[in-house]
């Protein structure tokens, strides 16, 4: 699959999983804080979107920016390493984020 | 060529979309603090919440909104025969951005307002 395929396809998941985020998450502004996400989040089903919605951001996100840099010359020369450094915060990201949404448990 | 409606959104792409990822580490530093449990969490959650920050989150808005449109105009454009709306649709990205922008900048406002009161 192509970068820009992958960004494509992100994209229209950015929109959706972008729109519910904004409007439950955001709009209108309200207090926030672990107990007030906790509430939400005891729902699996949100976790489960939650961790989806955070794969489509890193594929997206280091997508675009991979895209980006290797449009410069000088930088291009170092695609595969920029490939690499990509899929490795990609990695890195996604376990962190995971274990942050997995994060809201109610206190024992 | 640095007039061009297609330039002009090729940059502005390029500038809000790089904004955003820089957004993402910071947002993934506050977020991720979780894992440290509720009291960190919300300790650093609270750094992020100063009327600069608030500010602040209106630009993030705006970068979303305006990356997120051009994204949609950029598919129709690519699957659609569009033509000779291009550029009608150009500007329509701008258009439903700052009306979202306003909708979504004055409760911010009035929110962080209301912190500073309270």
């Amino acid at each position: 699959m192509r970068v820009f395929q992958l960004q494509r396809i992100s994209a229209v998941a950015m929109v959706v999983f972008m729109t519910m985020h904004m409007i439950v998450v955001h709009y209108p502004p309200f207090h926030i804080d672990f107990s007030i996400i906790l509430e939400r989040m005891q729902n699996p089903v949100w976790k489960v979107i939650e961790i989806l919605f955070l794969f489509f951001v890193l594929v997206h996100a280091l997508s675009g920016a991979y895209a980006v840099l290797i449009d410069y010359e000088n930088v291009a020369r170092y695609k595969k390493l920029i490939a690499v450094l990509a899929l490795v915060a990609g990695i890195v990201g996604f376990i962190w984020g995971t274990l942050t949404v997995l994060a809201w448990q109610p206190p024992t | 060529m640095y007039k061009t409606t297609g330039f002009i959104s090729f940059l502005l792409r390029r500038v809000t979309g790089v904004a955003l990822v820089l957004y993402l580490f910071a947002h993934i530093w506050v977020l991720g603090s979780a894992v440290d449990g509720p009291e960190t969490f919300d300790a650093r959650l609270n750094v992020v919440q100063s009327p600069f920050f608030k500010i602040a989150e209106i630009a993030l808005l705006a970068a979303v909104l305006y990356h997120g449109f051009d994204g949609m105009r950029l598919l129709i454009v690519n699957y659609f025969k569009v033509t000779d709306a291009r550029k009608s649709l150009f500007y329509a990205v701008f258009a439903l951005s700052v009306i979202l922008v306003i909708a979504g900048g004055i409760p911010i406002l009035l929110f962080m307002f209301e912190g500073l009161g309270g």
